[in-house]
Formats: structure tokens, sequence, C-alpha cells
């Protein structure tokens, strides 16, 4: 089943490639359509109270090397897989809708959306360190040539940015990589890059050390956490906004799944180690990204900016290092996905009626589009984490575990909900409500646009209804991760008191 | 039926009648949604009597029952029920909000007639019924918080509901991200009481709280101070009130909403229904005592020097909330609940009356211009008099009753306390001299222009202006709309006030000292475990204590007879006298200015500092160097992307070069 998910949308796109213009952006939306329906298949198939990994592919890959190609979901990726499968169907779907690019570049873009879709559900399905750390890399070739091609002003210099940005990262996360197989190799005699297999062979605290910070970097320059963002405003301003929902509401998770998949698992110690640090590295996130998001006026970097801040929440909740902390994490990087994806939808109705997307320019638009407004405030006030949102729990559970361990930090990062409540709403407002202004046109939600964005705001408003639908999945999954690193440091602790 | 069956249909009843509304308006003719809106919340009046009676079958001490209708997330050691917790002080307050939310409905039906939001008013409208029914009836403290983020929502949708005026929607942020700073509030003290007591379970707290805590420990002191919180933002209690006068921005009867029935009234509740944690912390409960007194106090004094009429009656409730904060915070829950009731009918008739007035002087609201209306609104007068007779504590009215019971109990407590009985008796004066500001400015006099105009038959119909900024209105959002209404002219108007009239005349005999204890009886369901509870003046000291209110409240009506009917222009005088103490008034204690200071420009500074400085030196500059590199690669080929394609190999070939030296000298 997992095969059929992951290579799905590169058949489709491929097939896209080879029919004529006209049938292919139709061919990618029935190859996303079909993800969809395994995905769903998946979480329907899933055993909740089941430990370690379910629906196991694994064959040998590169013998010599220890490669194997080794495929799973656990609690923590399963919503992860539906969550990417689902927005990819809705980008495509969208794109098809709208014609999207109109001219004969369209095949190109079917194609790379579908590559990158491979790429991205490989990444939160692979258990092999090294064919994680490829699909990794894979996502960011396709998003260079849709940003690249397709974006637009600057579109040069922002991928050039973001090249530059992720490429040390992913070059650094495959050192790592490579060096932990080796390492581990030395101990237990036997080159393997299976991460099940890796986590029964531990590093010494200080090869685990240096490795966790090659990962890391990678991680966070991927969500983007504060200050390696640089790359984010420019790729945000420039990226077209099929391709923005992509970028922000799925590749900036693989960096926060990445923490639990890789890096806490493989090195507990240097988890508790730098649990600080990355703390404090969320924390300010969490607050430079509300501050700026606070006083941007680009709808775009409003969002990108809030997006900084919602990462930094979940990274917070994930080294909480307790069931709570990092299961509300799980569940927030669903929401966070439907949220921004929502958002980003409106901003290009908005953009169709407004042709600006400053908010300055912008206001009364929920005159003639009461529909619309209405669906852009489930989304604003989703993003806000308003009590009775699944964001709110996903938040609640976050801060709880925070708050359970590191009390400060919590009382710090509460700041950023209430900088949240203001910069979510002037954004609905500024959009919205006051007078309509000279120039701009004011008209209900379309039918191809309301087709896209009604499921997801329903979708927001079920997971509303039902968070535990994610959290009891997710909570077997996510106990075995943090006991790991609990039974880490409690033998670091054991060590010490013996000496 | 069970009392917890009544209360779910008391808390679905609203929800469901919001949505009708709100998916069905299309095809929904003239007053249609309004009659939904109004039968959806008498409905739920009804089971609120359902309620109570299913409760009254029970014995005293068994008539807290809990009900839960599904795990709403549990997961990591935190349990989540969606669940409910009925008990008498929950049926009190439903039977509270339904009533007189059922009264404000009526008024609206023909009030808002000739908005074009109509369906859309009483959507929110009843959205904001059921966030406070689902407040007060919460069994936990997540879904507290959830109802409790709901009213802050309901009362953000409405304060902006004429949503292309500029001043509406500042003032609905304005109150949204206030109240979310007191959700925060809330939010910690969940976390405290988890941590302490592994629940947030109210009543399984509550017990564990009795077994763990010590009298004035640390930790129940941070769960009483953050629960102040968000009592404090929601009541509009200082420094958190300043959202409450620039509400006045939504129509009136949300204004008689968010100051009667809903909203305002939950941090007394929540302080009520939070008991146990204040009686373990005393200091706390102090603290928030001393903060309603000197609301109530500064509130009054605003309510002097403000000239816009619902501004006025704004303070008022901000004082009047003040008494009941303290009440509650010095363990008077009787005499603040009773107080919360009987605002709530005097408060909603003042506002309700002063819509009335508004509509008739065209939407001007400066009561400055009003003057003897008296036969123009003979009803709309009759009952103004009424709502101010109950707001200055008159004897014999429910002010009357239910303020002294508090500041009663205050005396009876003795020591410290009497600072709360004194200082809730030189706020007596000053309210019933403001009540009567009102009171004698809008009825007597010689009539003013537009009463004129109304005694002939006609309503003065000036263009619309808004009263803040004086721009013209946007005529297409509906507001004021073609014609005004008065409760001279429309029967629901007048039902609906002519109750909430007899309301704020007699609905204080419920508790008279010496005669009856209705509510003291009821409510010894939730609070029979309260030493504080049982602590009761005597009869004797209790009618003495009449006494001296009585005597107060005649001597503050009659001051503001001298000042507005016998010689006017005193007060003229008087702010010309004092000029600096007037401004400092009229700009209700530079609260705003403060805020703003303090808050919201250092914020701003930081973001734009952030932005012109940091992000284009610092984050950019992290990399400035490495762009250099690819940027030089790309220059070699034309074309970017080819350009990109060489960096990235460039860099590739790089970094596996680098892992070919590590791994040499590691080797080594």
């Amino acid at each position: 089943m997992l095969n059929v998910l992951l290579w799905t949308p590169l058949a489709a796109g491929l097939i896209a490639l080879a029919v004529p213009r006209t049938a292919s952006r139709w061919v990618a939306a029935l190859g996303a359509l079909v993800t969809l329906v395994v995905a769903i298949a998946l979480v329907a198939d899933f055993d909740p109270a089941a430990t370690g990994l379910q629906q196991v592919v694994d064959e040998s890959w590169i013998p010599d090397l220890g490669v194997r190609y080794q495929l799973g979901v656990d609690g923590i990726s399963v919503f992860l897989v539906l969550m990417t499968a689902a927005l990819w169907f809705a980008v495509t779907l969208w794109s098809a809708l709208r014609n999207e690019p109109g001219d004969g570049r369209a095949k190109l873009y079917y194609f790379l959306v579908g590559l990158a879709g491979t790429a991205a559900l490989g990444a939160f399905t692979a258990q092999d360190l090294l064919l994680f750390v490829l699909f990794f890399d894979l996502m960011l070739i396709p998003f260079f040539f849709l940003i690249g091609t397709f974006g637009g002003l600057n579109r040069v210099a922002a991928t050039t940015k973001m090249i530059v940005f992720t490429l040390v990262g992913s070059l650094l996360m495959l050192v790592g990589a490579i060096a932990t197989a080796v390492l581990a190799s030395d101990i237990s005699g036997e080159l393997t890059f299976s991460i099940p297999a890796l986590q029964q062979t531990l590093l010494s605290d200080g090869n685990q050390a240096w490795i966790f910070c090659f990962f890391a970097a990678a991680f966070l320059v991927k969500m983007p956490a504060f200050p390696i963002h640089g790359w984010m405003p420019d790729a945000y301003r420039a990226a077209p906004l099929p391709v923005l929902i992509l970028l922000s509401a799925v590749l900036s998770k693989v960096g926060a799944y990445g923490f639990l998949r890789v890096a806490l698992p493989l090195f507990p110690d240097a988890t508790i180690e730098f649990q600080e640090v990355i703390m404090v590295i969320a924390l300010a996130s969490v607050l430079y990204g509300s501050v700026m998001a606070f006083t941007q006026t680009n709808i775009r970097l409003i969002v990108g900016y809030s997006s900084i801040a919602q990462l930094g929440f979940i990274t917070l909740g994930i080294f909480s290092l307790r069931v709570d902390g990092a299961d509300g994490a799980v569940l927030q990087m669903v929401n966070h996905a439907l949220v921004v994806a929502g958002i980003f939808i409106v901003i290009a109705i908005v953009y169709a009626r407004t042709r600006t997307e400053d908010i300055r320019e912008m206001g009364g638009q929920a005159m003639r589009a009461p529909v619309l407004a209405a669906l852009f405030l489930v989304l604003a006030l989703a993003n806000l984490a308003m009590p009775g949102s699944a964001n709110f729990i996903g938040e609640f559970y976050i801060l709880n575990g925070v708050f359970q361990s590191k009390i400060a930090l919590a009382f710090i990062a509460s700041i950023g909900i209430a900088l949240a409540a203001f910069y979510s709403l002037r954004m609905y407002q500024r959009v919205m409500h006051n007078r309509l202004p000279a120039g701009a046109e004011s008209r209900e939600i379309g039918l191809r646009d309301g087709l896209v964005l009604a499921p997801l705001v329903a979708a927001i408003v079920a997971l509303a209804l039902y968070p535990g639908l994610i959290l009891d999945r997710g909570e077997t999954s996510v106990t075995e991760k943090v006991s790991a690193v609990q039974a880490a440091d409690d033998e670091q602790e054991g060590l010490i008191a013996r000496r | 039926m069970s009392a917890t069956t009544w209360s779910w249909l008391v808390l679905a009843l609203p929800l469901a009648g919001s949505m009708v509304i709100a998916f069905g308006r299309a095809a929904m003719p003239g007053r249609v949604p309004g009659w939904i809106g109004t039968a959806s919340i008498a409905l739920a009046f009804a089971c609120s009597i359902g309620a109570l009676l299913a409760l009254l079958d029970h014995p005293t001490d068994e008539r807290q029952l809990t009900d839960s209708l599904y795990s709403y997330a549990d997961a990591g050691g935190l349990e989540i029920q969606l669940g409910i917790l009925v008990d008498p002080l929950a049926v009190y307050m439903c039977l509270v909000v339904t009533g007189i939310s059922t009264l404000i409905h009526l008024y609206s039906l023909a009030y808002m007639d000739s908005d074009r939001g109509y369906a859309r008013f009483f959507s929110y409208l009843n959205f904001f019924v059921f966030s406070m029914l689902l407040l007060v009836l919460a069994g936990n403290f997540v879904l507290l918080i959830v109802g409790w983020a709901f009213v802050g929502f309901a009362s953000y949708a409405l304060i902006s509901f004429w949503y292309r005026r500029e001043t509406a929607t500042k003032a609905g942020m304005k109150a949204f991200v206030i109240n979310v700073v007191g959700d925060i509030g809330l939010v910690f003290a969940a976390f405290f009481v988890f941590r302490e007591l592994g629940t947030f379970d109210f009543l399984e707290s509550f017990d564990a709280a009795r077994d763990t805590f010590t009298v004035n420990e640390g930790v129940v002191i941070a769960i009483c101070l953050l629960i102040c919180v968000g009592a404090f933002a929601k009541s509009a209690q200082v420094p958190f009130h300043t959202w409450l006068p620039d509400a006045m921005e939504g129509p009136t009867p949300v204004s008689a909403l968010i100051h009667a029935a809903t909203m305002v009234t939950a941090g007394v509740y929540l302080i009520a229904r939070m008991w146990p944690f204040f009686e373990l912390g005393p200091t706390a409960a102090d603290i928030a005592a001393f903060v309603g007194l000197a609301t109530l106090l500064i509130a009054a004094t605003i309510a002097l020097a403000v000239t816009d009429l619902k501004r006025i009656i704004a303070y008022s409730t901000m004082s009047q909330i003040g008494y009941m904060i303290m009440g509650v915070a010095i363990g008077a829950y009787v005499g603040g609940l009773f107080m919360l009731l009987a605002h709530a009918f005097f408060k909603a008739l003042l506002f309700m009356a002063a819509g009335s007035v508004i509509a008739a002087m065209a939407n001007n609201q400066n009561i400055d211009r009003m003057s003897g209306f008296r036969r123009a609104m003979p009803f709309t007068s009759a009952l103004l008099l009424i709502g101010c007779l109950a707001l200055a504590a008159f004897p014999g009215t429910s002010g009357f009753f239910s303020k002294d019971e508090i500041l009663a109990f205050a005396a009876d407590r003795g020591g410290m306390y009497w600072i709360f009985a004194i200082g809730g008796y030189i706020g007596a004066v000053l309210t019933a001299f403001y009540a009567f500001r009102i009171g004698f400015r809008v009825v007597t006099g010689p009539p003013c222009e537009e009463a004129k105009e109304l005694e002939q038959g006609h309503i003065h119909h000036a263009e619309p202006t808004n009263p803040a900024t004086g721009e013209p209105e946007d005529a297409e959002v509906g507001f004021p709309g073609a014609e005004h209404h008065i409760a001279e002219r429309e029967w629901p108007m007048k039902v609906a006030m002519a109750a909430l009239g007899f309301g704020a005349l007699f609905i204080g005999l419920l508790q008279v000292p010496g005669v009856d204890h209705v509510l003291s009886t009821f409510l010894a369901g939730t609070f029979e475990e309260s030493p504080l509870f049982h602590i009761e003046p005597t009869v004797g000291d209790s009618w003495l204590g009449l006494a001296v209110g009585g005597s107060i409240s005649v001597i503050g009506v009659l001051g503001a007879y001298v000042c507005y009917v016998r010689r006017p222009g005193v007060t003229v005088r008087l702010a010309e006298r004092y000029r600096r103490l007037h401004a400092f008034l009229f700009n209700k204690w530079y609260f705003d200015e403060l805020i703003d200071a303090l808050v919201y420009r250092p914020t701003v500074a930081t973001g734009r500092f952030a932005n012109s400085v940091f992000e284009r030196y610092v984050v950019d500059g992290i990399v400035a160097g490495a762009t250099g590199l690819v940027k030089g690669a790309g220059s070699v080929v034309r074309g970017a992307q080819s350009g990109l394609v060489r960096g990235y190999a460039l860099l590739l070939v790089g970094g596996f070069a680098a892992l070919g030296i590590y791994f040499l000298v590691v080797a080594n």
C-alpha cells in the first residue's frame, strides 16, 4: 500500500508529461486523488494501539552500503501522510480548475508537482536514514524549478537564496547520516542505515552531539526557525500560491517531523544536552515571528512570519520531551498545514479582485462576499488558536508540556499567543472589513475556488469537534520516542549517581 | 427529564438558532430571523426552568450533577471531557442569561428592523448567548476556556457589527485582544491546577485542592491571580477595562446584552465558581476585592464627566461590576450574584431606553444636547427613570436590596473589610448622582429640537454620521437604517422594556433581610461547604445598612436634582473651575494612552526595528557570503537556472570532499 501511495504522484506526473497539454492537468489531479484515497485507507487501516511501525515495506537496496528501501508509518507520520496527500490533491485540483499555468509549460508544472509529492511522501514514510535524506533533498529540486520558472517578482534571487540555505542544511545532514551509520558500524560491526536498527546501537555522547547539530541545522532551516529564516521572505513573495501552499504547509513540517523521527530516537543523549538550546531557538522563533507578523503589511509575509511562530510552538512541544507536548506538536503540524493552505487560497481569491497583496490597500470584501468572509474568518480564528479549534487543543497540549518541563518558557511563549490574536484578526479585518478601496472589486467566492476551499474549512471544523482523532493515534508512537530519550536520561543520571 | 438533559437542551437551542439563521437566511423574509432567534432563546429559558425544577427534586446536598457528551481529547495524561456541571449556581446563571436575553432579543426584533444585516445580527446574537451558556455550564477548565473565548469572539463580531466603520472594527479588535489576554490567564491557571492536582475537572479539582493545599500557599495564590486575570479582562476591571466603553460602537441591543446578561458578568460568575480556590488563597481574594473597589470608584468618577449617553451607562456597568467582584471576592457570594441579577434587569432596561432616545435623536449620543423628552416619549421616559432609580439603589428598588447585601456583609466581616463597606458607600453617592445626571438631562427641561419634532409626530432624521468621528455613515451597511425605531411605536420593544422595568423595581423582593431568602436557600447547593457562605449579618444590622444606603442614595439623587434641574449650569462652572481634574476624568484617567505607550507602541517599534535593521543586516548577512559564492558561479554560465544547478553541483562535490577528508582524518 505504501508503494502505491508513494509512487502514484510521480507516475501521474510522468503521464502528464506524455499526454496532450489539455489533458495533463486532469491526469495529475486524478493521480493526486488516487493518492488521497490510498492515504485515507492507510488511516482507516491504522491500529492505534500497536507499537512500532505499520505497513512496513523492507527491501534490500544497496547491500554493500547497508542501505535498505524501508518504508513504514506510525502514529506520528500517518496523519502527516494523510495531510500531505490531501493538500497535494487540493493544490493539484485547484491548479487544474483554474487552468494554471495556462501555457505550454503546464506539462512541466504538473510533472514537478507530482515529483515533489512523491518526495514529500517519501520523507514522511522512509525508515532508512539514507532514504530519508535522499527524499528530503529530492524535495528541493522540483521546488527550485517551480519557483524559478513559475514564480513572480525576483524569483531568481529568491531561488538562489533558498538553495544556499537549504543546501547547506542538506549537506550537513548527509554528512550526519553517513557518519551515524559508519560510527554505529564500528560498535555493532554491521553497516546499516535502517533507523530501527540504528536505534539499537547508540553512539557515544560526543559523536551524538555533533551529528545532532548537523541534523538540527537542516531541520531548523527547513521550518524555518529564527535566525536562519533568511530565505523565507523572498521565497514567499516569489512563489506561485499553489506552490507556496505546499512549501509552507507541507515542507516546513518535514523539518519538525525530522526531529521526532531521527533526532530523538537516534541521539537521545544529545537531545537532552541540547534541549534548552533548541527550546530557546524555538522560543525566539515564536516571539520574533509574532512581532514581525504584527508589523508586516504584505499578506503573504504575515502568514510567513506567523508560520515561523507556529513552527516555533511545534518545536517547543517536541523538545518539552513530554508525551503531551510532543503529541500536541503532531496535532499542531496537521492543523497548521490545513490552515495556511486555506489562507493562501483566500489570498489568491482576494488578489484576483484587488490586484494587491498589501493589506493596507484591501478592505470591504465582506459586503458582497459573505460566504468568503465566513470561510476566511474560520481560518483566521483557527490560525490564532481560538479555543474551540483543534489548533487550540494542539497549542494547549504543547504549552502544557512546556509548562510542566520549563515553566518560564511557557509564560514567555504565551506572548506569542496574544500577538497571534492581534495579527490574525488584523489580517482578517483589513481584507474583509472597513470600506472597499476605489478601483477594487468585490465578488462572492466562485465555484472553482469554493470546491477546494470549502472542504479544507470543513476539515478544520471537523478536527475542532474531535481533535482526539489525531491525539489518540499519535500517543503510542510519541510515547515511544519520548521514553527513549527519558531512558537515556535516566541512564545518565544513574551513571552520575554511581560515580 | 434529568437536570443535565435539560441543560444540554439549554445549550443546543441557541446554537441551533444561530446556525439555522446563518445557513437559511437567504430564504427568510422580513422579521423571520428575528423571530427564530427570539424563539430559540425563549425555549432555552423554558428549558432552564425545566433544569431548575429537576434540580429542586434532589436534596440540597446532591444538587451537583455532571454529564459528559464525549471524550474531547484524551492523550498524554490530559483527560478532557466535553462535560457540563449542573448545580444551583449554573442553573441560576442560565436563568439570568436566557431570561434577560429573551427580552433583549424581543427588543432587537423591532429595533434592528431596517438594518441590512438583520439576519447576521440575530445569528451572532444567538451565538453570543450560546457561548455564555457554555461558559456557565462548563464542567472543566478547558470547556470553560472554550466558552470564555467564544464569548470574546461573539463580542468582537457584534461590536464590529457595522464593520464598515473603522471605529467599530478597531473597538472590536480591542475587545478581542484584551479578552485573549484573559484567556491566557485562565489557560495558565488550568496548567497550575493540572500540575498540582492532576485534573481539569471542576469538582475533582475542588476536592483535591482541599486535601492538597494549605491556606495561602504560593501555588494557590498563583492560581487565583491567574483566574483573576481572566475575570478582570472579561468583566472590564482595571486595568483591563478599556475595551468596554469602546464596545459602545456596536448596536445598542448588543450593549444591553454585553452589559446585562452575558460577558461582563462572567468574571463574577468565575470567582464565585472558583470559591474553593479563593478561600484557600484569601490574600488573592483580598487583592481581587481591592481591584473591584478601585474599579468601582474610578469608573464612577469617569461617569461623572463623559458626555456620551451610552458611555456613561458603560462606565456605570464597570462600576457596578466592581461591586459584584468585590462582593464575591470577600465571600458575599449571594450578595454578588443577587446584584448580578438585579443589575441585569436595570442595565438592560437603561440601554433599551437609551437606544430609543438615541434613535429619536437621529443617533446623536451627546447627553448635553438631549433635553425634555417627557412629553415626546412618555413610556421611554418613565422606564428610563425606573432604570435610573434602580441604578441609584433608591429605597425599595432591586438595586437597593442587592447592593446593601454586599456592603452589610463587608461590614459584618469587620476589620480591614470596613474599607470595602465605606468605599462602597462612597461609590453609592456617585452612582446615585450620575444615574440622575442621565435621568434629569434626558427627561426634564425644555424640549430639545428633536423632542419637539417628535411631539408633532415625526422622528428627526438627520444625515447619519458616525458619533465618534463625525464622518458620514455608509448607508449601504444598514446603519442607522432608513427609519428609526422607538419604543413608543413598536410593541415588542415596549413589552421587553416593561418586563425589565417590572424586574428592576421588584426583583429585589426575592431576598429581603428578615423576610425571605430565596436566593441563599437555593444557592446553598453550591456554596454549602464554604464557611464564608454561612456568615450572615443580623437582621438588625442589615436594616441599619439599608437605612444608611437608602439615605445615601436619596442624597445623591437630590444632588443631581439641584445640579441639573434647580440650578442648571452649576456643573459647567465646576468643570471650568477645576479644568485639570475635569480633563483627567473626561479622558478616562488616560488609561488608553498608558496602554498604548506601554504595550502597543513598543511592540510596533520592535517589529519595525527587526524589519529594517535585523532582517536586512543580520539575517541576510548570515548568508551574504554564501550567496555571493553561488552568484559568482552563476555568472560564469549565463542563465540563472543552469547557474543554480552548477552551484548545487559545486557544493555537493565540496560536501563530499569534506566528508572524505573527515573520514581520512578519523581513519588515521
